[in-house]
């Protein structure tokens, strides 16, 4: 008798997570947290137990018991079409790895499921499939010449040709949000702080492509990470400084393994740089807030992801003239704003729910300002902001807030922001 | 009447050693056949991040936990030790989440592996005491001496069990969400402290025998420890008992978790 093959395969999948599929205790904790579940009115589909579950019995039936014994049981292409959307329909923020009471490292699951399913043909949804062709042909997904890498570099902004330090731009504040790499850049050199950046040579860090489930195609992710960090040892450069909460995820944790080495150089963001500056007193502060309440939105990516909560609070604490406070939910409690995950590329609808429900957060505290450290976030939150209608919010970086207080003048700058 | 048997294995009655060695031979082989065969499909997954997947050898699991555990990792790098006492013993991710959840889940676990352990003590004194080599306690008076730390542990697990049932029958969240997968873990082992509650009672004439004449304690015995032998050892790998073995791994691998 000729038994079928095994409806789904277990690539990118680790033993590991194999076995932490069967480790789900089905509490529903991570329901209860869950942004996007919440967004799309509560689909149980979209519930992170419910994902692993289908998972389990997809493997039940592909390699079970009975599929040991009598062959492997089909999954209806229907059902994996389904999986697929809602595996994607996740903004990958981690809040079901906080509260998962089995310890299940669910980003990395999720990741997994989706290259998985890339590979068998199913996913990745929206606009995602165009990151391959973008990242690989470009160097970035805004189909950017690499020349208008530094387009931005006003005349008064030194960057030196090698140094100890580097700024790692990303594609975003270099050919979008313009203003935040021009107020990193000229706060660096307000601090006499001297530093290199890779320039035309700089690639995508590739998030885009890991987060969708799309970093072994044509293998750009690993071939990109290759050329930067050659790039960056190239620059002599012993620490690799980030003002994307994005990219320093992906440098931090997703180079290495992409690459199967240690980095030859430590990777920072911006504002864990700022808080160590503010401890040795190097910081002035020239230009006080006037008298403006902040407050702040942990970007996944800085925070539940790495681990990264204080220094940020302490930049912004330490800024006179602004009165922090905290929203209900945050640190690695705080809700997703939406963007991650590839969602605000595939999902923009749902991106959008996300966002708006982050909104409601901040302004239920009344905030002038709603902060952040990642450009993704500050778009996303943008959007929400106008979506809910809140004009008066102003939704700004932790870096461009530092700029306008140690007195920097960005009005020169041109923000492509969208 | 005086007792006859213990923990199942005297000669006494209708429930004899052989009966139960049988069937804890038939149950631990079930048990062993499952853990393989969950062995062989975890194997079937790489053995590191963009790694091609094995072919399902039963020593990839362990290989890819041993490396996981051995790997600094990424945010945290917890102590092995701390994980092992705060998260997977004191269990306290549930309790930073829900201390109803905590209190329902430790009574379960510490109830359930406490009697356990209690069991097998018994059953070790009495195969030490029908082997005659005249080491260890006289069983009766070693049950008698274990009645009392039964007793409490039989009845935090109940406690434990029926907070389980209460959630689900009356959080509505918590009801709708039940599916077959939750209610077998909850109903095997409801059965399995009810029997033997019963098998007890009726062994030593209290509130939970029922009134049930003692000649039925033997094979309310039998019953109990054959659900046990079946709920708590061979049904393990087929079913969310799976659970009392991947989750300290899933703990144990990812450091204590996020």
């Amino acid at each position: 008798m000729v038994r079928d093959n095994p409806s789904i395969t277990t690539e990118n999948l680790t033993a590991v997570q194999l076995m932490e599929i069967d480790s789900c205790t089905r509490c529903g904790e991570c329901v209860q947290w869950c942004p996007t579940y919440d967004a799309r009115n509560q689909d149980p589909g979209l519930a992170p137990r419910d994902k692993i579950l289908r998972w389990q019995e997809y493997m039940k039936k592909s390699y079970g018991l009975r599929a040991r014994l009598f062959g492997p049981k089909q999954v209806p292409e229907e059902e994996i079409e389904q999986f697929k959307e809602d595996v994607f329909d996740c903004t990958t923020c981690g809040m079901c790895g906080t509260v998962c009471e089995s310890g299940i490292n669910t980003v990395e699951l999720w990741e997994a499921m989706r290259a998985n399913l890339v590979k068998r043909g199913n996913g990745p949804v929206g606009k995602q499939p165009m990151f391959v062709k973008l990242i690989g042909e470009y160097g970035n997904p805004y189909m950017a010449d690499p020349k208008e890498r530094l387009s931005w570099v006003p005349d008064d902004v030194k960057i030196e040709d090698k140094a100890d330090i580097l700024y790692f731009g990303g594609c975003t504040a270099e050919l979008r949000q313009k203003k935040l790499a021009f107020a990193t850049a000229r706060v660096l050199n307000h601090l006499e702080i001297p530093f290199t950046m890779l320039g035309e040579d700089e690639q995508c860090c590739c998030s885009a492509l890991v987060r969708t489930g799309q970093y072994e195609m044509e293998d750009i992710a690993r071939r990109m990470a290759r050329k930067n960090v050659d790039g960056i040892k190239a620059k002599g450069a012993t620490k690799v400084l980030f003002a994307c909460a994005g990219c320093y995820r992906t440098a931090k944790i997703d180079w290495p393994r992409l690459l199967g080495e240690e980095l030859p150089f430590e990777v920072i963001h911006i504002t864990e740089y700022l808080d160590k500056l503010i401890d040795e007193g190097k910081i002035n502060w020239k230009q006080p807030f006037d008298n403006k309440t902040i407050t702040y939105h942990d970007p996944c990516h800085l925070g539940r992801h790495v681990g990264v909560f204080e220094p940020p609070r302490k930049v912004l604490r330490s800024i006179p003239g602004l009165n922090f406070i905290e929203m209900d939910r945050i640190k690695e409690n705080q809700r997703c704003c939406g963007a991650g995950g590839g969602v605000k590329a595939g999902i923009p609808d749902l991106a959008l729910g996300v966002a708006e429900t982050r909104v409601e957060d901040a302004l239920a505290k009344s905030p002038d300002i709603l902060s952040s450290a990642c450009p993704f976030c500050k778009r996303n939150l943008c959007d929400g902001r106008d979506s809910v209608k809140a004009e008066s919010l102003e939704v700004e970086d932790v870096i461009v807030l530092t700029a306008e207080a140690l007195g920097i003048d960005l009005s020169d700058c041109e923000d492509q922001a969208r | 009447m005086a007792m006859e048997y213990y923990s199942g294995i005297s000669d006494a009655m209708r429930i004899t050693f052989v009966q139960v060695m049988i069937l804890a031979t038939i149950a631990i082989v079930i048990f062993l056949y499952g853990m393989y065969i969950n062995l062989k499909k975890w194997g079937l997954g790489a053995e590191g991040y963009g790694q091609k997947p094995s072919k399902g050898s039963i020593f990839t699991f362990p290989k890819t936990l041993a490396y996981q555990l051995s790997e600094d990792g990424h945010g945290h790098k917890q102590n092995i030790i701390v994980t092992l006492v705060l998260d997977i013993l004191l269990q306290r991710r549930i309790m930073r989440r829900s201390p109803l959840r905590w209190f329902m889940h430790i009574t379960i676990f510490v109830g359930w592996m406490t009697l356990f352990l209690l069991s097998l003590l018994m059953f070790l004194v009495e195969l030490l005491h029908m082997a005659h080599l005249g080491i260890g306690p006289e069983p009766a008076v070693f049950r008698e001496f274990l009645g009392p730390i039964n007793d409490l542990f039989s009845y935090i697990l109940l406690t434990g069990i029926i907070i389980a049932i209460a959630r689900r029958l009356f959080i509505p969240r918590m009801r709708e969400a039940t599916i077959a997968y939750d209610s077998i873990l909850l109903g095997g082992l409801t059965l399995i402290t009810v029997t033997g509650f019963i098998a007890d009672g009726i062994r030593n004439g209290t509130f939970w025998g029922f009134g049930i004449e003692y000649p039925y304690a033997p094979p309310a015995a039998l019953f109990h420890v054959i659900i046990s032998l079946l709920f708590c050892i061979a049904y393990i790998p087929y079913s969310k008992y799976i659970h009392m073995i991947a989750t300290p791994l899933t703990i144990l691998a990812n450091k204590g978790g996020e």
